[in-house]
């Protein structure tokens, strides 16, 4: 096609000629696309904070309250004996409770430390030396004797992958419903565009402009407004991402890992292309299905008003 | 040269719009294709288009045959063809100049040859001041003559005119036509569809004269009178509109011809030398 320019003008006539039906659907399809970096943003967090505490080779080993000296050393020397176990620290559970009081403000700490009671176990804290060993050595450590509670990340990582699949699921169901949406604004967009310019429809093909060349201004209609909605969106995404990233990280700190921050910027190449291919996808699909729908319909000699 | 082959058209809702029409249009001909409403003018107009494909019988232009053409091939099939509608078709935001060319940039000519071309055409039609005006500020005539400029601008080798006077006042009709005729001695085969019988009288050309799908008379003035008054004579009978109101256009034959002609809208002012193909080098 040696017409490309006058055809894109023509295509930019085009979003000037129904300006209304062009921001609906551009809005919409905005939409769509700023859901979808959203929940794959809120995925790649989750992922990264599930893989993140995974990694962490340390368990938790709560001495039972009740247990006696013996059994408390015992435990300890049995921890150590255990295959894979790198190192065993031993946490008192008064510079335990200390260190927690330290952190309280000080009207309540005087008031715990005058009750005179220590409600945390003494505990020990278990390093794995390689993690392909990790649920072996969890469970070998439940088999031993003198043990409240065993406490590793993985449980918590597992309920997470629960929240995990959900997020995917439900924002999967709702991406689909709202492409679905998109795809219908848009090629109804284009099919008001095509009845108000039927006058230079019906006179292209009485002169014998092929259909292609009377597809391509609004085809061109299609991707500008898919290019526009993805760019939107992209940007859309990333203000709320990074206006949003400091309470999801306070959250996610709170489960205790360290700092875990997701650049947006090593994910937006991704982004930007995914978004302004299903903008362009999703566009170009919505009105060829109307141009081709109206060019087999439409004849040229008639033009009812 | 344009043949029809035993052709009907019978639309989906039980129309039978032409019944076994059989003739022969030659090369460089003209001929007024006349009939009321109803009569096929309008199915006969759009199986030329290749617009509508006939149900039997089959049509040739210049041995391509319409019934048989390839869906993708029919873009270049009407590019051959200049087609005039009664209401002119001219888009309202495009000046007169951008009008012409738009038939020219969608088949993708290029803009140099557009501008040497669109200024050519437009002066044949004597349009050459209003290149710059938008069509509602145009007469009637005026708008037609650029509709016609529009159907010029592709080299077309078969113009067909619809109704091309059904919008304007008598004095242009009779110049539009003249301008059609014109047209025809450069060598255009010419099909005007009209339903104004008393216009086609005042030129000595082919008639053919269509009522209820078929063809009822084809030919000379003679002919065509008896034709006239058969379908004049019936419809007195039947009590149905056929022919309309007579406009006496000899009054504007003779006008053009006298050479002190001062009529109330401007005549039309063409060139001498009237070289469709030219223009282009």
């Amino acid at each position: 096609m040696g017409n490309l320019g006058y055809l894109t003008k023509e295509g930019f006539r085009n979003l000037k000629v129904n300006k209304l039906m062009s921001v609906a659907s551009i809005t919409v399809l905005f939409s769509c696309l700023m859901l979808i970096g959203i929940a794959f943003m809120l995925l790649v967090n989750i992922e990264a904070f599930i893989s993140g505490i995974e990694s962490e080779n340390v368990i938790m080993v709560y001495v039972d309250m009740e247990a006696s000296d013996y059994e408390h050393i015992k435990l300890g020397n049995d921890l150590r004996s255990l295959e894979n176990v790198a190192f065993v620290e031993e946490i008192d559970k008064e510079t335990a409770y200390q260190e927690i009081l330290s952190d309280l403000d000080e009207g309540l700490k005087e008031y715990l430390s005058g009750l005179n009671e220590n409600p945390l176990p003494d505990a020990y804290r278990v390093t794995i030396s390689n993690m392909e060993g990790f649920e072996e050595v969890v469970n070998q450590i439940k088999q031993l004797s003198g043990i409240e509670r065993v406490y590793e990340n993985s449980t918590l990582a597992r309920q997470l992958e629960g929240i995990r699949n959900s997020v995917t699921y439900i924002s999967l169901g709702m991406i689909a419903l709202l492409l679905v949406v998109s795809l219908f604004i848009i090629s109804n967009t284009i099919k008001v565009t095509m009845f108000s310019r039927r006058l230079e429809i019906s006179i292209m093909k009485s002169v014998g402009a092929t259909n292609s060349f009377i597809r391509w201004p609004f085809m061109i209609e299609g991707i500008i407004i898919g290019l526009i909605a993805g760019l939107l969106a992209f940007a859309a995404v990333w203000g709320i991402y990074e206006f949003g990233l400091s309470s999801f990280t306070a959250v996610l700190s709170s489960f205790g890992t360290g700092e875990k921050q997701i650049n947006f910027l090593d994910y937006a190449p991704y982004l930007v292309a995914a978004f302004v291919g299903i903008g362009i996808f999703t566009a170009v699909f919505g009105s060829a299905t109307s141009i081709r729908k109206y060019l087999k319909e439409r004849k040229f000699v008639e033009l009812e008003d | 040269m344009i043949q029809f082959t035993n052709v009907s058209k019978k639309y989906d809702n039980g129309t039978h719009a032409l019944k076994d029409i059989n003739l022969t249009i030659d090369k460089g001909e003209f001929v007024f294709v006349v009939g009321s409403s109803g009569a096929g003018k309008s199915t006969f107009l759009k199986l030329m288009m290749r617009e509508e494909v006939p149900s039997s019988g089959s049509i040739t232009v210049d041995d391509i045959d319409l019934t048989k053409i390839k869906k993708r091939d029919i873009p270049k099939f009407r590019r051959r063809l200049g087609i005039v509608f009664q209401d002119f078709r001219l888009i309202p935001n495009m000046t007169v100049f951008d009008n012409v060319a738009f038939a020219m940039r969608v088949i993708g000519t290029k803009e140099k040859k557009i501008r040497r071309r669109v200024p050519y055409v437009l002066s044949l039609m004597g349009l050459n001041e209003k290149a710059r005006n938008y069509p509602q500020e145009l007469s009637g005539g005026e708008q037609q003559r650029v509709a016609l400029a529009r159907a010029l601008a592709n080299n077309a080798e078969i113009i067909i005119a619809d109704e091309p006077t059904g919008n304007v006042d008598p004095q242009m009709s009779y110049e539009i036509v003249d301008l059609l005729m014109r047209l025809n001695e450069a060598g255009t085969t010419v099909i005007m569809v009209t339903h104004e019988h008393s216009l086609v009288r005042c030129f000595d050309k082919r008639v053919i004269i269509l009522d209820k799908g078929t063809v009822v008379s084809d030919g000379g003035a003679l002919i065509r009178e008896a034709a006239t008054s058969h379908i004049n004579a019936v419809s007195e009978i039947s009590n149905e509109y056929v022919v309309p109101p007579e406009e006496d256009y000899s009054a504007y034959a003779q006008d053009r011809q006298s050479p002190d002609y001062q009529g109330d809208s401007e005549p039309v002012e063409v060139q001498e030398d009237f070289n469709v193909t030219g223009g282009e080098d």
